[in-house]
């Protein structure tokens, strides 16, 4: 080491940039800021025998949305609170089983940067039910506690019906399947 | 010295309950007291049939009943319950739940010994305010001024029993564990079958008329919202009390929607929504509209006044009345509401006015009314 | 040379070149209530996580022996992750269909429908299975409606499901009262029952007779267009115009019929109205 007037100067060994981009690749720089953007986009072109309200396509489209913010936060942090309004029937009840089990087993998930494509395959005559076709792409972790086990980007199918309420719609049926 | 301070506060007390007790509020804008001429909480000797009748009205708002009595000449003592009933309303009336807020006095004609004086009178009620104007004869009696009451009719209705014999409906909602699907008891079927929209002096007004098509009675709401040129919503209202909201089977009824400070200069649509509801009711009771006619008031002002006659055996509390008026297209181009501060009494009339806006008048070629109520203890 | 091992090293940590190796293999397939086996690969051991609709399960394994995944965790239809992890997680995901249909959820709308009104009866049905689950698979649904008195159907069809769905549009039937429809489906049937009611008056006809309170007026017996009975009830408006007034009253409909008794001193016309339908009128008094 050399010593300049006003104390000891360190001097690094520069370290290759093979070994940095073999680092990078290794190991992949992981944002801890969770992305809960839910985009959605709806079709509803194909939709019969009733045709789709004016209002009703945005109002469907901003209720699955939220949906979709209340489910992902909901197994996020194990809370049954948020999926109260947006989910009813037998979706609620499994979602209530998967978080009630999620609490037991100490697991939790992430669905992250969500992106929704739903194609409207059924109105009903009377408007009170609509089932979609949603194709949709998540960032899906698993975590037991605070270790993931799971990190991929996901493609889930999923065919789902959801009736008016009061102030919008609800989800009453989720499912995921392998193909439309 | 140790009672000093209980002793001083008992006193204060005492002195306190006792201002209170003879004289509370001043009558609002009241005309003819000039400040300073009369003691605090007592009114001045009824030298004039002004006084008198300022008197009156003053006792009579801070319910001195004694003295109220007093200042008027035609009554004896057994007359003094009706009298302050007439004051206070009864059998649950909106008048039973209403104070004078104020009150403004007029000359309409005087002699030596007679007057006759014209009162405005402010009501605060659950329903808003209410203005009642009223006519008063005033006579002297020697070095003083008395009114004269109006002795109030009471309609001689026989003792009897009134079957009632009209459909009524009851709603059963159904267990919590129902299954989607088999809670199937439609919202009934209520369709708006006119609407018109006008600018008036307070604001925009969306007005028209709603029909129950169903064969059950709806419990009705309608709402509007005014839509600018880029479809963005302006402002969105309901009809509150501008609607008897229980539609029985095939009614119709009108309804208005105010808009305070807007104007339809900056609407280009007004969008229409009417909610309807499942709810318990009854046909009962059946209230008769008699002898409508359009008038004018003691104030010149275009009223429709008429009768409501309570044909069934139960009481009305609080009849409201709905009246729709049209043009000679018959289109509807006003729609005004009024409360009737007495109670309908079973197998007895009431009178009522609503006010005709004087813009529209020239323009009224006919009109239709419709009484809603509420009724103590009733669905 | 160092530096080489190094960067090897570290490539092969991420690509797992000296981890434990195993594998895991999950049935493509499962209907709803069936039990599965998970098989794996490998020694040592392992955690299994099973993450899926209704279900969040761990628990330690063996690798190289096969996982037993219960009927009751796989009751819910959709898609299944299972994740085992030893030094490293190895993933599959695999779904779970409905089983075969043990219930109908049938929608039916109008509650109430006037008669002979075309299109005015739909129903839409769903076919679930023991576990609620979507029936997705295309099923035959035979939709029935019946009318009250008759034994014969007045409408029959049978649909194939749809994406899970059937439904049904069809007109209302001439007479008034309940209307049965059912939908079936090998075995499994669900009922609903849709009444028809009148529709608005018809000829609605006023007679009047004088009384010393005035006039007593009534309706002939109200039914409409097709004789059916309009429902006790229903609001008619009897509305009298005199030269100093007019009075009306809204009366409900009693036995089929609707009365007014109209203090009608003078001359007079009496009309009658029910919601948007008028009747005649009838002068009293008056030179016609």
């Amino acid at each position: 080491m050399s010593t300049i007037a006003g104390g000891p100067v360190r001097r690094y060994r520069p370290v290759s940039g093979l070994m940095i981009l073999v680092l990078l690749v290794a190991f992949p720089f992981r944002s801890n800021a969770a992305d809960s953007t839910v985009r959605v986009q709806l079709d509803a072109t194909k939709i019969g025998p009733r045709a789709v309200e004016g209002l009703t396509e945005p109002a469907v489209t901003r209720d699955y949305r939220n949906a979709w913010s209340s489910l992902a936060q909901a197994l996020e942090v194990n809370s049954l609170d948020s999926i109260r309004g947006a989910f009813t029937g037998d979706s609620q009840r499994v979602l209530t089983a998967t978080i009630t089990s999620q609490q037991k087993s100490g697991l939790h998930q992430r669905y992250l940067d969500q992106t929704h494509k739903l194609v409207a395959v059924f109105y009903a005559p009377e408007g009170d039910v609509i089932e979609l076709h949603d194709t949709a792409e998540y960032q899906q972790e698993v975590l037991d506690g605070g270790k993931v086990i799971q990190n991929e980007r996901v493609t889930i199918h999923y065919v789902v019906l959801m009736t008016p309420s009061a102030d919008g719609w609800v989800v009453r049926y989720l499912q995921a399947v392998p193909q439309f | 010295m140790k009672f000093a301070l209980p002793v001083t506060l008992v006193v204060v007390t005492v002195g306190l309950m006792v201002v209170a007790l003879i004289g509370v509020d001043h009558a609002h804008g009241t005309v003819g007291i000039a400040a300073g001429s009369a003691m605090y909480g007592l009114t001045p000797k009824p030298i004039t049939p002004k006084q008198a009748l300022n008197n009156l009205l003053t006792e009579a708002q801070r319910r001195n009943w004694d003295r109220a009595f007093a200042a008027v000449s035609n009554l004896n003592s057994d007359d003094k319950a009706s009298f302050v009933q007439d004051w206070t309303g009864s059998n649950g009336s909106l008048r039973s739940f209403s104070n004078l807020e104020s009150f403004e006095t007029r000359s309409m004609h005087i002699t030596a010994d007679e007057a006759q004086m014209r009162v405005n009178l402010h009501w605060t009620t659950p329903v808003g305010q209410i203005e009642d104007v009223r006519d008063f004869l005033l006579k002297r009696q020697g070095d003083i001024w008395k009114a004269v009451w109006p002795k109030t009719e009471v309609a001689n209705v026989p003792a009897q029993v009134v079957p009632v014999t009209y459909l009524r409906w009851d709603l059963v909602s159904g267990g919590a564990e129902d299954e989607w699907g088999s809670k199937n008891v439609d919202a009934p079927h209520v369709r708006i079958t006119s609407m018109n929209a006008a600018d008036f002096a307070a604001g925009a007004v969306v007005m028209g008329e709603v029909v129950n098509e169903d064969t059950i009675p709806a419990f009705v709401n309608v709402n509007a919202t005014l839509v600018d040129g880029a479809g963005n919503a302006l402002d969105d209202e309901s009809s509150f009390d501008k609607i008897a909201h229980v539609l029985l089977p095939k009614q119709v009824m009108p309804f208005r929607i105010d808009f305070p400070g807007f104007h339809l200069t900056k609407v280009k649509n007004v969008r229409m929504d009417v909610k309807a509801t499942l709810v318990p009711a009854s046909a009962d009771p059946v209230i008769g509209v008699m002898n409508q006619k359009i008038d004018a008031d003691v104030q010149g002002k275009s009223v429709l006044t008429g009768e409501l006659l309570n044909q069934s055996g139960q009481t009305v509390n609080v009849p409201h009345v709905l009246a729709s008026f049209y043009d000679n297209n018959g289109k509807v181009i006003w729609v005004a509401d009024g409360y009737v501060e007495r109670a309908l009494l079973p197998l007895t009339a009431a009178q009522f006015a609503v006010e005709i806006p004087k813009t529209l008048r020239a323009h009224v070629h006919d009109f239709h009314v419709v009484v809603n109520q509420y009724s103590v203890g009733r669905n | 040379m160092r530096r080489l091992l190094i960067i090897v090293s570290v490539v092969c940590a991420a690509a797992d070149c000296w981890g434990q190796s195993f594998d895991i293999r999950v049935p493509a397939t499962i209907v709803a209530g069936d039990a599965a086996t998970i098989a794996t690969t490998g020694n040592g051991k392992a955690t299994f996580y099973l993450v899926g609709p209704g279900v969040s399960r761990k628990k330690d394994v063996k690798l190289g022996e096969e996982i037993q995944v219960h009927p009751e965790d796989l009751r819910n239809a959709g898609a299944y992750l299972s994740i085992v992890c030893s030094d490293v997680c190895k993933r599959a995901t695999f779904y779970v269909s409905a089983a075969t249909p043990a219930s109908l959820t049938f929608l039916v709308h109008p509650s109430r429908v006037p008669v002979s009104q075309g299109d005015a009866v739909s129903g839409v049905a769903f076919p679930f299975d023991p576990f609620r689950n979507l029936v997705l698979n295309p099923v035959a649904i035979d939709f029935q409606l019946t009318e009250r008195g008759t034994s014969a159907l007045s409408f029959s069809k049978a649909v194939r499901t749809e994406n899970g769905v059937a439904w049904f549009r069809t007109s209302s039937g001439k007479s008034a009262g309940a209307l049965q429809v059912g939908a079936t489906l090998d075995g499994v049937s669900a009922r609903r029952v849709v009444q028809q009611v009148a529709s608005d008056p018809c000829n609605l006809r006023i007679e009047g007779q004088r009384t010393p309170l005035g006039m007593l007026v009534r309706t002939n017996p109200i039914h409409d267009c097709t004789g059916n009975p309009v429902p006790d009830g229903t609001v008619v408006t009897f509305t009298a115009t005199e030269a100093n007034g007019k009075s009306t009253l809204d009366v409900p409909i009693k036995q089929g019929v609707a009365r007014a008794q109209i203090a009608a001193s003078g001359g007079a016309v009496i009309s009658v109205a029910s919601g948007v339908v008028m009747g005649n009128e009838i002068r009293v008094g008056t030179r016609p």
